[in-house]
């Protein structure tokens, strides 16, 4: 019998390894059922305000255009059907359906009942020491379609 | 949304938030934890397949993560390997420069994968030597005669 040799380099490939949304929904899953609801949004807000430090500092360099550059970024990356309608003080994703969601739903990998949290805790924590919030106007939690707010807390005059 | 192309750092992150709760232990927990609910489809693989469910396996895994490796199935002498020439996830922690990997990130893979594994009949080895610049190799051998 001959032995079976698989070389690859990184270039070989794209990177995007969606069961990775799985495994995030677990942890999720995890998270609550040991600490409670709470330690999901505690969790997800420590990881948003750390990883996503430079993404916030953009925001406060450029506004709501470097969201949009982000969320055009992803959501292409992850063949998500979306549209990004960016105003002055306001930008507005409208997402068709999440993608992790899809993904976790069509592996039939658990899905978290807070997994809508990493929309609106993360995008919280985005928006925090800058002068944007977020609000997730709507959610369905079977297909993650969404709309979600990002605005100027005061708009200008 | 976060990206899955951004959950590696969710991942040692969620690490650290962990142990920051529970210690070590609650990070050994939750490992255990994952490889029972979310590695099913190595376990159906291997189960059904044998060593060679680990190619089939990792052939999906490592291809999606666009890593740099070499891998080897034996499958007269049971033996499969991993000589990983870069981790696309330690890479990617080791790379961020604002962020610092959880300590023992690397350290999940061989709970996660001896879990499954060890009970089915194969031995596992994960040296994890060169973790620092994002190298392994994780080696699986059959212990059935």
């Amino acid at each position: 019998m001959t032995k079976d040799v698989m070389n690859r380099n990184a270039k070989d490939n794209d990177y995007l390894h969606k069961d990775f949304h799985g495994a995030l929904s677990a942890g999720l899953i995890y998270l609550e059922e040991r600490f409670g609801a709470n330690a999901v949004r505690e969790y997800l807000w420590q990881f948003a305000k750390a990883y996503y430090a430079p993404l916030t500092d953009d925001v406060n360099r450029r506004g709501l255009v470097a969201l949009r550059d982000h969320f055009q970024k992803i959501y292409t990356l992850e063949q998500a059907i979306f549209t990004l309608a960016l105003s002055e003080n306001e930008l507005i994703l409208n997402l068709e359906a999440c993608p992790a969601v899809m993904h976790i739903q069509a592996k039939g990998y658990p899905l978290s009942p807070r997994f809508y949290e990493t929309c609106k805790t993360v995008n919280q924590a985005l928006c925090d020491e800058t002068p944007f919030a977020f609000e997730l106007v709507t959610y369905e939690p079977a297909t993650g379609q969404s709309i979600q707010k990002f605005y100027r807390r005061s708009p200008k005059p | 949304m976060i990206s899955c192309t951004e959950f590696i750092p969710a991942y040692s992150e969620l690490f650290k938030f962990l142990e920051a709760r529970g210690g070590k232990p609650m990070v050994y927990d939750f490992w255990n934890y994952l490889s029972d609910a979310f590695l099913g489809n190595l376990r159906d693989l291997v189960a059904q397949n044998g060593i060679r469910g680990c190619w089939l396996y990792w052939s999906h895994t490592l291809n999606e993560e666009a890593a740099d490796f070499t891998m080897e199935l034996d499958e007269e002498k049971g033996e499969f390997q991993i000589l990983m020439h870069h981790c696309p996830s330690k890479g990617r922690l080791l790379k961020e420069k604002h962020l610092t990997a959880y300590r023992d990130y690397c350290e999940h893979c061989d709970v996660l994968y001896r879990r499954v594994l060890e009970p089915m009949g194969y031995e596992c080895s994960l040296d994890r030597s060169q973790c620092d610049r994002a190298k392994c190799c994780f080696m699986v051998k059959s212990t059935k005669k």
